[in-house]
């Protein structure tokens, strides 16, 4: 073979992207940390699981069925969500996770040299697409750990495609009201797609959150992202979703790939929908949860915000990322936020009892320790 | 596609004088000053003179990188003997085959080396431009408070803090000579956030480089206010902005191996100390960008005791592993860099093999009989075959000093100081 020169291959924004690595299973974790079990409280898992018939029916599956191709694009879940949600089995897209909505929907709208506006504490998977793909993201800071509308809409130019609000916003747990989505919506104008990723609504108790189903009707413009990993105790399977209006949907539909979802995650989440009374107890839970955490940040002089979702951030006296290391060599694994642009904060998932008991006592040796 | 000009050559004496030549006008050609170019064909020529004859073809490629140009050589084949870019293996005899390689080391203000493909080797020859002294110019009294948050500066607002922090010595090494700033940022072997009054004036600044593959250096910062209250928030500042343009890329951590005392210490820990020749030490500072998910530490017996502790005390997930011995028998090297001026000087492994301790050894000899006050030495824990030369230089009065986490490949560093 003559020279394989690899570089000329690769387009320089990729060449110029560092992948992500995800951590190591916790056997090896728990081997280089020295210790015999680690409590996840970072990736803000449910930790009720999934519903009871969710649960029944993966206890039900035959495993022979993993030899046959999954239907390809969700027909009988997608059916249940637009009954559901009031909106056509056809403005439904299924995904492996969110992450790969947001890939469908960048690929569907960007080509290098466009824009996608967010913000700069926020779910870091739109700024990594859009920066692999070739796309600038453009990052708006927070405003009081929220989205700034104003600053977002003084962000588009005749590039920007794609506008991602988190909300609620991870890992702050701000969010807009529905009256506020509806005013970013009029003041976009339709100049660029607006996402709303609601990976967390599910947990917004108050009725001001946004019916964003109800303002797709009114704003073609309008994506939502919802998730089955969250709320629904589904993570470890991979399936999200979103809901788009009719021509948006058929856009996005060009980009997305059937059959990336597998068939014990769509009947998994087939399952689930809607079941109220589970809704019911993971937010009761999270209450008491984030109650308890509350207290604690109180004895410990740590400021603590978020309201909604299953997780909190505390301020932390000292480095996040010694944090980290010093949670986890006491068996606790918690979110440094530096990488957030949120340093000296940490993220702590709103987990199990003994997990949350765990953190307490292994936060406040860590801080004793200085 | 680079349109830097490039050249393959055989090794060998025949052809070092062809290479020279082309190198040499090639330097020109793009702008360099006479003496910077005879010195990159000495290099040049010294390479190709002194290259081992199963090196084959050797490529010779001339970058401009505006406050320095380099000389890239690539060797293809796998198994090379470049012992003779080692310092220490000079020996006695001038019209030894290896003195070419080890002059041509010394000809270069820095030398690195990284893989190609298929085992092979760059080496990087870096010549630094000359760069006339700058008229002093005073910061004016009445600067600051800041305002707004801290800047990636524009070019005129970079070089005028250079030119008053230099001005006032302050911010250290990497805060001197405006137009070498300009060329180090410009060729992304610098960056630097500046907080402004109200006037847009610089009142402070700070400064990373790159140190290693995924770790920057941070200097400074350098802050042109007077004492008081509002220096602190400048600090703070432009650290948070240092912060924000760096997180969510390739860097794991910032190193600070010479702190200013303005430079915020909340949120860095102490992950060592270095030795002064005066006996004093002086702590080195690490913040970690990224979560540490672990990895492993590959610990000669000779050190295993002090990177077992450091470890424990700065909470690291590793396993701690003892590497074998390297496959090859003979041909260890070390790459230097030098700062004179300093008195001091920074060794690496250049190539691991068998004889490695004894070519740390020497290495530490030569440098020290040549005056150098400051030895240290950089080794990746990441990196099996490194660990081979720990137990010379230990032998040779080298303490390990701090440990710089990176779950890749902890770096320790090793210093002596006389």
């Amino acid at each position: 073979m003559t020279e394989f020169a690899l570089d000329r291959l690769v387009p320089a924004h990729v060449r110029a992207f560092e992948a992500y690595v995800p951590s190591p299973p916790d056997d090896v974790l728990c081997r280089r940390f020295g210790v015999p079990h680690l409590h996840r409280l970072n990736n803000n898992e449910n930790p009720i699981g999934p519903p009871e018939a969710a649960r029944a029916m993966m206890a039900a599956w035959k495993p022979e069925q993993a030899a046959l191709y999954p239907q390809g694009d969700g027909w009988h879940l997608r059916r249940a969500l637009g009954r559901r949600f009031d909106i056509d089995p056809e403005q439904v897209i299924l995904g492996n996770g969110a992450n790969e909505v947001i890939a469908f929907v960048i690929k569907a709208f960007c080509e290098p040299g466009d824009n996608i506006v967010t913000a700069d504490r926020t779910f870091a998977v739109y700024e990594w697409l859009a920066s692999f793909s070739g796309v600038e993201p453009r990052l708006v800071p927070l405003r009081d750990y929220a989205f700034d509308a104003e600053a977002m809409l003084d962000a588009i130019d005749d590039r920007t495609r794609v506008l991602f609000v988190c909300n609620p916003n991870n890992p702050t747990g701000t969010w807009w009201r529905h009256d506020e989505l509806d005013r970013f919506m009029e003041a976009v104008d339709g100049r660029a797609i607006v996402v709303a990723d609601e990976a967390y609504a599910e947990f917004a108790e108050d009725p001001a959150f946004p019916d964003s189903f109800a303002l797709m009707q009114r704003h073609p413009n309008l994506i939502v992202f919802r998730t089955f990993s969250k709320m629904w105790g589904l993570a470890g399977l991979r399936i999200g979703w979103m809901a788009a209006s009719p021509d948006v949907a058929a856009t996005v539909k060009k980009t997305s790939i059937s059959y990336s979802v597998n068939i014990l995650a769509m009947e998994a989440a087939r399952a689930t929908v809607w079941d109220e009374a589970h809704v019911q107890a993971t937010r009761a839970h999270m209450r008491g949860s984030r109650a308890a955490v509350a207290a604690l940040a109180q004895k410990l002089g740590l400021t603590m915000i978020g309201d909604v979702g299953n997780f909190v951030m505390l301020k932390l006296p000292m480095s996040d990322t010694v944090a980290h290391r010093r949670l986890m060599g006491r068996g606790v694994m918690a979110r440094a936020m530096t990488s957030f642009r949120y340093p000296g904060w940490l993220r702590v998932s709103l987990g199990p009892a003994d997990a949350m008991a765990a953190f307490a006592g292994a936060l406040e040796e860590v801080l004793a320790e200085g | 596609m680079s349109l830097d000009p490039r050249a393959q050559l055989p090794a060998g004496p025949r052809h070092a004088g062809i290479g020279a030549g082309f190198i040499r006008d090639c330097a020109l050609a793009g702008g360099a000053e006479e003496r910077l170019a005879n010195r990159l064909a000495l290099i040049a020529e010294e390479v190709l003179g002194a290259a081992p004859a199963n090196a084959g073809l050797v490529g010779l490629t001339l970058s401009d990188r505006r406050h320095a140009m380099r000389l890239s050589v690539d060797f293809t084949a796998a198994d090379l003997d470049l012992a003779g870019l080692d310092q220490s293996r000079r020996g006695d005899a001038e019209d030894a085959e290896e003195i070419g390689l080890y002059l041509a080391a010394r000809l270069a203000d820095r030398l690195t080396t990284e893989p190609l493909d298929r085992g092979g080797l760059r080496l990087g020859f870096d010549v630094g431009r000359a760069y006339p002294p700058q008229a002093a110019a005073t910061a004016p009294e009445a600067l600051g408070p800041i305002s707004g948050a801290a800047v990636d500066p524009d070019d005129a607002t970079l070089a005028l803090l250079v030119q008053w922090a230099e001005a006032a010595e302050l911010g250290g090494p990497a805060f001197r000579l405006a137009p070498r700033v300009l060329d180090q940022r410009a060729q992304g072997d610098l960056f630097a956030r500046v907080a402004l009054d109200a006037r847009k004036r610089p009142v402070g600044g700070l400064f990373w480089q790159p140190f290693g593959r995924r770790l920057m250096e941070l200097s400074g910062p350098a802050l042109l206010l007077p004492d008081g209250a509002d220096r602190a928030a400048v600090a703070e500042a432009l650290l948070e902005a240092a912060l924000a343009g760096l997180v969510r890329k390739k860097i794991q951590g910032l190193v600070v191996l010479e702190p200013s005392p303005d430079m915020p210490r909340q949120g860095f820990e102490t992950v060592g100390q270095l030795p002064a020749a005066d006996g004093t030490t002086w702590p080195v500072l690490f913040r970690a960008l990224e979560e540490d998910p672990g990895g492993i530490s590959w610990v000669p017996p000779v050190l295993a005791d002090w990177v077992t502790a450091a470890t424990r005390r700065l909470a690291l997930g590793r396993d701690i592993e003892e590497p074998a011995r390297p496959k090859r028998a003979t041909g260890a090297a070390m790459a230097a860099e030098t700062d004179r001026a300093r008195g001091r000087v920074t060794l690496r492994s250049l190539i691991a093999a068998g004889d490695a301790a004894a070519v740390a050894a020497g290495n530490v000899a030569l440098f020290r009989d040549q005056g150098f006050s400051e030895i240290r030495a950089i080794l990746d824990l990441g990196k099996p075959d490194q660990a081979a030369f720990a137990e010379g230089l230990v032998k040779a009065g080298l303490s390990p000093a701090a440990l710089i986490p990176d779950a890749a490949g902890d770096l320790l560093l090793l210093a002596a100081a006389e």
